[in-house]
């Protein structure tokens, strides 16, 4: 090959290399690293349109039905411990739970964590629109609803955290700084004060009712009864927070688009659902595109256990339970669901079985339900119906000396279901006969157990399964959060 | 997309028959024998002076353009280097000499090669004809045992790869897996290759040689050289069948057995006995004898190579066959592999490697030998009538299923179509400088297709067919095919420059690189799919109503690399060497400041044995002693991890007014930075030889490093977040260890001659600190361990122990149980440690109870010929390292037991003090514990071979070459106290389980299988 031959082909390969060169330039460009979050938003580019408002109100209401708001983790802070249910199932299945029944919980088990991470994971919903969509452009009387709605529901986490731990880290703004993430225990006096403030901010704001494509938003009506109700947990320190029970549920009796629902036992039913009686509803469905937003789990876990169409069979009704009906009352097989028995919708309940009771007001007839889903998880939570604002409205005006008032309103209960009216004037006689018709009629509807407490009672009713004055009004504060915060969270006493 | 690649392959194409007209007709050709006048293979035969170079075909023949007054440069691994003058003659036949030494041999290290003398790092290399000795599927399954340090865990599910782990696990949400480099282009997994192809593996082990991969080094980098054609046209030839039967099949309560156990259990839960007549059930069915089954495997590899100075090429194909040893589960494989080299002009080689693969699987179903383990004997496969077994018509509840009936419905077939490649340019400027320029990738294309048919519930339906029982039945069927997409390349760019003055020499590389990765998967999902024809299964035959709609998801990653690079090789000598590098990386996963990593190392060695004062000595016939230091790093993390993003989980959608409302927001907080996991790592190495070369060893210590390594940062639930803790640089880990290699090579007499070769790896895993103090993840298949968590990562042990309850015997009255803190607690149950005696037994009494982590790995392979026989024997295991076995714990119901357990279960006072009752998945029993962890340990024979190759007087009539035949079996015994099926238990590799975190955990893995095959190679 001669020299001239040779530098040819050098040039060649030189041009040659000079493409491959070219190539890689092209992956040398500073860009080439600038690679952008494959199918995900970065949050620079939210909180930016009216949209983005509407969205993160969506997901307020969207995470209400998550399986540590509405599953084990309720069911083990808000209604093992009283007595009108037990664990359920096999007698193997989630033996945790027992500890919740018998008092013998330590800090560190997982509802405890469960029911904690499930509030707060809402506060930070409602405290991201609440920072977030006041900057927003966007309609301003859209705006200012929205604003109202995170509030009610803010509201609402913070009422079911007071009344299981006492006092806890109030947090009412999406923390920035570093030193903002590990703050103290707040005292349950101005968490208090904060709920309500919330809860009177949205009565100002929140419309009475909606139109039909925003039924399942919070209402004026569900922030007044569930400031009645916060109210209400408040009169053993203050007797006269009664007064204000008594205003906010005659406020909300005279908002006059709330009434009883006729039939007791169909009032719990899917196609009854948001009926004239729901102040406030956590609403579900099963959204066949959706499946991560179908399935919530409220009525599986509760469901009938051992039927193909059923569920898990927790959160059993208890003999006591049976017991606390009159014979009359038909609100006890409308609760209840034995075994054995034909439901009215049709469901034979098999005649043996892990459990001879089950809750009948989470449960979702098996020709309603959708294969491929969890069992019932179109099932609405009943959060406050009309009844309970009744009952809070006849217990206040008792305790304000109405005795006329308190009788009306406890007796329209009564009728709903047929049983007689309550005539007694006496005032202790009288209060005893409310406190029974809220067992009866709000029997497993988590509300027993912290009523009882709240009525002072705890040690009287549960004390023969262990539950002690002193300790038990709260849970314990999670170990595990306690142990994250290097002791700046301190543990309830007794625990 | 489509038309580059067609146009990539017809240019591919061109390039094989381009070299044929290259063809030159001045040759020489011999033959190149040893000792006993047998042919040499893959001997480099080079005309001395210049750059013109062949190699020995498989018979030792050769064909070589040279000067009539060269000479000729014989050199081969193992039999070192002869010169012969040509003198004129057109033929010529050398003759090696055997070395019992492989001080000749050269070794890959990255971006070239490198005489394993000269090597200041630990670089371990695996033959290719090792790798084919075995009857491995996966070439990294062929590695066990082979190489110290190196740890395999393999599956027997057919198709798997391997789990692999150099030296340890240094990481936690990182990838742990090393990087592989197949001639040139990286990968995560070589499951493509055919073992066939493969003509060595490197692995290089320590961080200074490993550095020069920066970024995704970490692990170690495993380099694979394929075969390239050599000297005259030959074919090879090999195929084996085989067949594949379970070994250490545990053997299961029989039914007579069960019903007692239930009955039991049911007693000590306060519940009625269930059985009256627990032996009227008499054996019952004995599931695993159901779903198993002796599986064939047929394996066929043909190859054609060949080779002038001017050009090589070769060409393969593959086709395996393996049925897996569960009933309907087997995956095939077809390779094909395309590679020339032509040496277009003095100063310019071409070349290309081109592998295509597919395969296609019948899958196992998910947790099936979980399922066969507990399902309950007292039940048929099938009844009288026909109809499946059902466990509802027995008293023992839904938790258990009929195996038999899963398997006969499961339906999902896999397949991988990938094409992989690369191709090179190489300039030699002169004698000193090239310059090498190539470009390679990947085109692959997954799919899952699943298809759940329909089988009524003869309850509900009971005039429908077909139909399942009451446990397991579908009434509507469902479609549902993933479609995956990976494309990737890498360009690299190298200058070389090579130069030696007197007793100095150099080598000095320079290099740039550039990488993306993109992969992308498409699922689609309908329901009410026929299941008439093969062309049903669409996704638009799906219903697609409001109620079933057809849904499609997507997901997809985009990672880009961009690299510079620099290595210095100096000896002085060939006495005092010293290896430096620098490599920088910059990643599209990290940003601003942290986006650059930079990777240095430094090695020095100094060959002791050639001093003038070890003249004198007898002992060494090579003694090295080196020591190197380097950095790597692991980019192999989450993309995006210091990104805030918009939070869009289905489960913040909404019902309003009666109709889905989709929500978003955001649920995280992000780390203020997030940078490459940074390893550090000292190796310090002596290896040599003694006895007349006859005995080599290689000592090595190491200490690794890794810094900064992503770790939990717990966050405060308070916060609200969606997860438990975000992540963040923030623990070190440290693995350090010993290596020992020893091999032996003679002869005795003659006609035999044998090698072997022994190696021990110890190592000892330890997160060092974490930043944020002591701060336990707990982790270990929830799923495994009903609910709980097995396993505990914290600062000062090591990376995923087993963490429970120390078990100290079995509660024999109730009143014992009553006393003793553990609340619940009734005879029969465990009898826990309250470690800080404080009466109550809880959570704060859990200690750790075992270790995944193996410490030692050991292998012992050895190699006898006999005149025409041959013979292989290989050892392989671990020791001092514990397996989770979860399979006794997870209970819901009335799932079966081991006969084990059945013969040494506590079922009355004073009838055991180790074994719990049959309640051994209630109450606290079920909580990790010490009785669930067992010695993993366990010692196998590997691999036994035996060869004969037929008298060339015979083959040759036939005009053939060689002919070998051979039976085989591997993994034929195996030596374990474990009581599942085999302690070699990997990680749990359920998407989004983090691997180190979560092994050793045995919920009904895939059983291994005995090998035993026979199989020939011819070659012509």
């Amino acid at each position: 090959m001669s020299l001239i031959n040779r530098s040819t082909y050098l040039t060649k390969v030189a041009a040659g290399s000079l493409v491959l060169l070219l190539l890689t330039q092209s992956a040398c460009k500073k860009d080439f690293l600038e690679v952008d979050p494959q199918g995900q938003t970065p949050s620079e580019q939210f909180w930016i349109t009216q949209e983005d408002a509407t969205r993160a109100v969506n997901a307020i209401y969207g995470n209400l039905n998550d399986w540590e708001l509405v599953a084990f983790a309720p069911i083990a802070i808000e209604s093992l411990g009283s007595d009108e249910t037990e664990k359920g199932s096999s007698p193997g299945d989630a033996a945790f739970l027992n500890d919740y029944d018998n008092f013998t919980v330590s800090a560190a088990q997982g509802q405890i964590q469960d029911f904690w991470i499930g509030q707060y994971r809402s506060i930070n919903l409602a405290n991201q629109v609440l920072d977030n969509v006041p900057g927003i452009t966007m309609d301003e009387n859209l705006k200012t609803r929205y604003l109202a709605e995170a509030k009610f529901v803010r509201a609402y986490n913070y009422f079911r955290l007071v009344r299981a731990f006492g006092d806890v880290p109030l947090r009412l703004t999406v923390p920035k700084a570093t030193e903002e993430f590990n703050i103290p225990r707040t005292p349950k006096a101005e968490v208090w004060a904060a709920i309500e403030k919330d809860l009177t901010d949205a009565a100002a704001v929140l419309p009475v009712s909606y139109g039909p494509a925003d039924i399942g938003r919070a209402t004026k009506g569900a922030a007044l009864a569930l400031h009645a109700k916060v109210a209400m947990y408040q009169t053993r320190e203050n007797a006269g927070r009664w007064q204000d029970v008594l205003n906010y549920t005659n406020q909300v009796i005279g908002l006059g688009v709330y009434s009883l629902f006729p039939d007791f036992e169909k009032l719990f039913r899917i196609q009854n659902e948001n009926n004239q009686e729901s102040v406030f509803e956590i609403q579900s469905a099963v959204i066949p595109t959706i499946t991560d937003a179908s399935n919530s789990q409220y009525s599986q876990v509760q469901g009938v256990r051992g039927v193909s169409w059923g569920g898990w069979g927790f959160n059993v009704p208890t003999i006591e339970l049976v017991n606390a009906f009159d014979a009359a009352d038909p609100r006890k097989d409308a609760t209840i669901i034995f075994r054995g028995e034909t439901t009215p919708e049709g469901d034979a309940i098999p005649p043996t079985g892990d459990n001879p009771r089950y809750n009948q007001k989470s449960y979702v007839p098996s020709s309603q339900h959708k294969p491929g889903f969890s069992e019932g998880a179109e099932q609405n939570i009943r959060v406050i119906r009309y009844a309970e604002v009744l009952l809070m409205n006849a217990e206040a005006a008792n305790e304000q000396g109405d005795a006329t008032k308190a009788r009306q309103s406890l007796n329209a209960v009564r009728a709903r279901v047929g049983l007689p009216a309550v005539t007694t004037s006496d005032k202790n006689a009288l209060r005893l006969a409310i406190w029974n018709e809220r067992r009866v009629e709000l029997a497993m509807e988590f509300d027993r157990y912290f009523d009882v407490i709240r009525q002072g009672r705890g040690a009287e009713v549960f004390g023969a399964k262990g539950w002690k004055a002193g300790k038990n009004e709260v849970w314990p504060i999670p170990q595990n959060e306690i142990d994250i915060s290097a002791g700046v969270l301190t543990q309830n006493p007794g625990y | 997309m489509r038309k580059k690649i067609t146009r990539l392959f017809t240019c591919l194409v061109t390039l094989l028959f381009f070299h044929i007209a290259l063809a030159q007709n001045r040759t020489v050709t011999g033959t190149v024998i040893d000792n006993n006048g047998t042919g040499i293979a893959g001997v480099t035969v080079s005309v001395k002076g210049t750059n013109v170079a062949t190699q020995t075909d498989t018979t030792g023949a050769f064909s070589i353009n040279a000067p009539e007054n060269g000479t000729l440069v014989f050199s081969s691994v193992g039999y070192g280097t002869r010169e012969i003058q040509i003198q004129g003659r057109s033929t010529v036949t050398a003759t090696l000499t055997q070395q019992g030494t492989t001080l000749n041999e050269v070794v890959v290290v990255g971006y070239g090669t490198q005489r394993k003398i000269d090597v200041t790092g630990s670089v371990a290399q695996v033959k290719g004809e090792d790798i084919a000795k075995q009857p491995a599927t996966n070439p990294v399954s062929a590695l066990q045992g082979k190489v110290a340090g190196v740890q395999i865990t393999n599956s027997g599910a057919p198709g798997a790869s391997p789990q692999i782990r150099i030296r340890g696990v240094g990481t936690l949400y990182g990838s742990a897996t090393p990087l592989y480099v197949v001639d040139g282009v990286w990968f995560d997994d070589i499951s493509f290759l055919n073992p066939g192809d493969i003509e060595s593996i490197n692995i290089l082990k320590d961080a200074s040689s490993e550095a020069i991969y920066g970024v995704r080094a970490a692990n170690g980098v495993v380099l694979v050289t394929t075969k390239r054609g050599r000297g005259r046209a030959t074919v090879n030839y090999n195929g084996y069948v085989g067949v594949q039967q379970v070994t250490n099949q545990v053997e299961m309560a029989n039914a007579t057995e069960y019903a007692t156990l239930i009955n039991e259990m049911n007693v000590g839960q306060g519940a009625a006995a269930p059985f009256a007549d627990p032996a009227s059930y008499g054996e019952g069915t004995d599931w695993f004898d159901v779903v198993l089954r002796n599986a064939f495997t047929t394996n066929h590899h043909v190859s054609i190579g060949g080779g002038s100075e001017r050009s090589t090429y070769n060409f393969s194909v593959g086709y395996l066959k393996q049925e897996g040893i569960l009933e309907g589960n087997d995956y095939s494989r077809v390779t094909a592999r395309l590679q020339s080299d032509v040496q277009v002009a003095k100063f310019l080689k071409l070349g290309y490697t081109a592998v295509l693969e597919g395969n296609h699987s019948n899958d196992a179903p998910a947790g099936l030998f979980y399922k066969a383990y507990t399902a309950a004997p007292v039940v048929p496969v099938k009844y009288a009538d026909g109809s499946w077994g059902d466990p509802n018509d027995y008293p023992i509840g839904t938790a258990t299923n009929n195996p038999a009936l899963q398997l006969e419905v499961y339906d999902q077939e896999s397949r991988n179509y990938r094409a992989t490649g690369n191709i090179f340019g190489e300039i030699t400027f002169n004698k000193n400088l090239s310059f090498r320029s190539s470009f390679g990738g990947e085109f692959g294309e997954g799919e899952v297709s699943f298809f759940n048919p329909v089988y009524y519930n003869p309850f509900e339906h009971p005039n429908q067919f077909p139909q399942g029982n009451t446990i397991q039945f579908n009434d509507t069927t469902l479609y549902r095919v993933t479609r995956s997409d990976t494309r990737n390349w890498i360009v690299e760019n190298t200058l070389t420059y090579d130069q030696a003055i007197k007793d100095h020499r150099f080598k000095v590389l320079v290099g740039q690189s550039a990488q993306r990765y993109k992969f992308y998967k498409l699922e689609g999902k309908a329901e009410h799919v026929p299941n008439e024809r093969e062309g049903d299964r669409y996704i638009r035959l799906g219903i697609n109503s409001a109620s079933r709609p057809n849904t499609v998801t997507d997901e997809g990653a985009l990672d880009t690399y961009s690299s510079y690079f620099g290595r210095i090789n100096y000896s002085f000598m060939n006495r005092y060497l010293l290896t430096a590098s620098l490599r920088a990386d910059g990643s599209s996963k990290f940003e601003g400041d942290e986006r650059w990593g930079h990777f240095p190392s430094i090695g020095v060695g100094w060959v002791i044995s050639d001093e003038n004062f070890m003249n004198n000595q007898q002992i060494f016939d090579h003694l090295k002693l080196r020591g190197s230091w380097g950095k790597v790093g692991n980019a192999s993390v989450t993309s995006n991890l210091s990104t805030q993003l918009v939070d869009r989980r289905g489960q913040l959608t909404a019902v309003i007014g009666g109709q889905p409302a989709p929500g978003a927001s955001i649920t995280t907080i992000v780390p203020p930075v997030i940078f490459w996991e940074r390893g550090a790592g000292t190796d310090i190495g002596v290896e040599g030889s003694v006895l007349d070369k006859r005995l080599t060893f290689e000592l090595d210590w190491y200490n690794r490093v890794t810094e900064d390594a992503i770790y939990d940062i717990p966050v405060l639930r308070s916060l609200g977040l969606s997860t438990n803790e975000i992540r963040g640089n923030q623990a070190d880990i440290r693995n350090r260890g010993f290596e020992v290699s020893l091999g032996w090579r003679s002869e005795i007499g003659k006609d035999l001659s044998y090698s072997i070769n022994g190696n021990l790896g110890i190592n000892e895993n330890k997160v060092l600190s974490v930043v944020t103090g002591q701060n336990p993840i707990y982790r270990g298949g929830a799923a495994s361990t009903g609910g709980a968590l097995a396993t505990r990562t914290v600062a000062g042990q090591s990376i995923g122990q087993f963490f429970g309850y120390q078990v100290d015997g079995i509660f024999q009255t109730d009143a014992e149980a009553a006393s003793s803190g553990l609340s619940g607690a009734k005879a029969g149950d465990f009898r826990y440690v309250d470690q800080n005696q404080d009466k109550v037994v809880d959570e704060k009494d859990r200690v750790v109870i075992g270790d995944p982590n193996a410490k030692y790995t050991f292998g012992l392979n050895t190699n006898f010929t006999y005149k025409a026989f041959d013979f292989t024997f290989d050892l392989q295991g671990v020791a001092g390292v514990d397996v989770y076995n979860a399979n006794k714990g997870l209970r819901f119901g009335s799932e079966n037991f081991s006969k084990d357990f059945y013969d040494n279960r506590w079922h009355g006072q004073g009838t055991s003090n180790e074994y719990p009752s049959a309640n051994v998945g209630g109450r606290k029993n079920y909580l990790p514990n010490s009785w669930f962890v067992e010695d993993g340990s366990y010692v196998r024979i590997r691999n036994i071979q035996l060869g004969y190759t037929l008298p060339n007087t015979l083959t040759s009539k036939w005009g053939l070459n060689r002919i070998r035949v051979y039976a085989n079996a591997q993994n034929a015994l195996n030596f374990f106290s474990y009581t599942g099926f085999t302690p070699e238990v990997g990680a749990i590799t359920t998407p989004g389980t983090v691997a180190p975190l979560n092994t050793g955990i045995d919920n009904g893995i895939y059983p291994l299988s005995a090998t035993y095959n026979f199989g020939v190679n011819v070659s012509f």
